[in-house]
């Protein structure tokens, strides 16, 4: 019986003690987005975010878009051969990268990448007291470091979803018409005629951008949040990558269900 | 804690000398008591209230705590741009004009993984007073620096106590200098403190006080008494 009630208990704590991280990630939202219209705005370290988040991740997007897209038209022009239906391999590629495969892997290529490398930053600026530092100068944190870097990753993701829905398509094109001899009208007219510019398209940004507001908010809340020591940090990285990742593919789920995008 | 005087922290390590610092600073808020600066009561302020009396605070940290990502001159003049919204070439003759009076020269386009621990630590205190604050935190001012670097923070916080009346609170272990400057000492223990002048503590008959202090640093401020009561430095 005690040992039913001390599961309980552990529960209970256990609960509770989920709730209010919930809380403090909430919380922490609030103080960043409080934060956006105030002065002075950092233009320079946006900028400087910006790059490290989409330049630097400029080639594996390119790299591991091109790749899907050759083991996308790989795989679906076998099977759509199956059933005769071979000149629909430019429409099916079309719409599975843009409404689901571009932003997911590049929310999930850009938080092992990007996220990670934000949280083990401010982690190590915490460990290193900057952040105290900077507290001391009465200057905000949130403002001066987490905000530049949260906004660059929400800017950069649509940005990076767009560069690897092409480099997807252009790598199932040169599988599926160089290799398999499909013809390359067919496949761009079929991918033409299914993809809609506001439905598809705007969508698949929209979706996104909604993507890269949650990286920016848990990889930033993750290094401040961390211990400062070294264990600390690499374990908010890696928490960042398992957050965020979660994360994307749920509310990808959500926000399919919900608008069908 | 008196105002316009330099206090000395003591006390072995894990007794809580750099924790009373940060409380001093605003930046963690105690588990029991109260910490009050400039007659504000800490724990009642919200964050942008603590920034406020932050501007009267300046504190240098032990390790320099600078922004790696940052020149010195950004780092020093980080503080004047925000607060003081001055043009950056305003800044940049305050900048140098105070990294000179901690000894530095010419490193203002440096990043501070490329000075030296002693260097490093002297930029640090140059941000911690470029604002001229009424109140100066150190922790550990002195570790890790040369003798001759040891002196000229000593003799810089001696003249800015002197000018300025600025309170400056110090942790140190490095005795001969906390002990030449220092107006009150505290040593700290478990969840209680001694306080009082040097001369006080010199002469406690308390095994701890003398234990801390040490042969030297009794037989150093019994000197420093005869040179004062005589009527020398």
């Amino acid at each position: 019986m005690n040992a039913l009630i001390g599961w309980i208990a552990e529960l209970g704590a256990q609960t509770l003690a989920q709730v209010e991280g919930l809380g403090r990630v909430a919380r922490f939202g609030g103080h960043l987005v409080a934060a956006i219209p105030r002065r002075p705005t950092r233009f320079g370290f946006f900028v400087r975010a910006l790059f490290d988040a989409g330049v630097l991740s400029v080639a594996l997007i390119c790299l591991s878009g091109f790749t899907v897209g050759m083991v996308l038209g790989l795989q679906l022009y076998t099977t759509l051969t199956r059933f005769g239906a071979e000149e629909g391999l430019g429409a099916v590629v079309g719409l599975s990268l843009v409404r689901e495969l571009g932003p997911v892997l590049t929310g999930l290529l850009v938080t092992g990448r990007a996220g990670s490398a934000i949280t083990a930053e401010i982690g190590a600026m915490k460990s290193t007291e900057q952040l105290d530092g900077l507290r001391m100068m009465a200057i905000d944190p949130v403002h001066f470091v987490a905000l530049p870097r949260a906004l660059a990753l929400s800017i950069a993701m649509p940005l990076l979803n767009g560069l690897f829905i092409v480099f997807a398509i252009a790598g199932a094109y040169g599988v599926g018409v160089w290799r398999q001899g499909l013809d390359g009208g067919v496949y761009l007219s079929g991918l033409e005629d299914a993809v809609l510019f506001g439905d598809d398209v705007g969508q698949s940004l929209l979706k996104s951008l909604i993507f890269g507001l949650l990286l920016g908010l848990i990889s930033t809340y993750k290094g401040h949040s961390c211990d400062p020591d070294a264990a600390g940090v690499a374990r908010a990285t890696t928490s960042t990558v398992v957050t965020a990742s979660v994360c994307i593919l749920l509310a990808d789920y959500v926000i399919t269900a919900l608008w069908g995008v | 804690m008196q105002k316009g005087e330099i206090h000395l922290l003591l006390g072995g390590s894990g007794t809580g000398k750099s924790t009373l610092l940060r409380m001093i600073g605003g930046l963690q808020r105690p588990d029991s008591g109260e910490v009050r600066v400039a007659g504000n009561l800490l724990s009642e302020k919200s964050e942008r209230e603590l920034g406020e009396i932050r501007k009267q605070i300046g504190m240098l940290f032990q390790n320099g705590a600078l922004l790696d990502s940052m020149t010195v001159l950004e780092n020093v003049g980080l503080p004047l741009r925000e607060h003081l919204r001055k043009p950056w070439s305003e800044i940049a003759t305050q900048v140098a004009r105070v990294l000179k009076s901690v000894g530095l020269d010419g490193v203002e386009g440096l990043l501070p993984r490329e000075l030296s621990g002693g260097m490093l630590r002297r930029v640090a205190f140059a941000r911690a007073i470029v604002m001229e604050p009424e109140i100066l935190l150190c922790d550990e001012p002195f570790s890790g620096l040369d003798p001759v670097n040891v002196s000229r923070i000593e003799d810089l916080l001696v003249e800015l106590n002197r000018s300025l009346g600025l309170t400056i609170v110090v942790t140190s272990h490095h005795m001969a200098s906390s002990l030449r400057m220092a107006h009150q000492m505290i040593l700290l223990r478990r969840g209680t403190c001694i306080a009082g002048s040097p001369e006080t503590l010199a002469s406690s008959d308390d095994p701890e006080v003398t234990d801390f202090l040490g042969e030297d640093g009794r037989s150093y401020l019994a000197r420093l008494h005869e040179l004062r009561a005589g009527g020398g430095a």
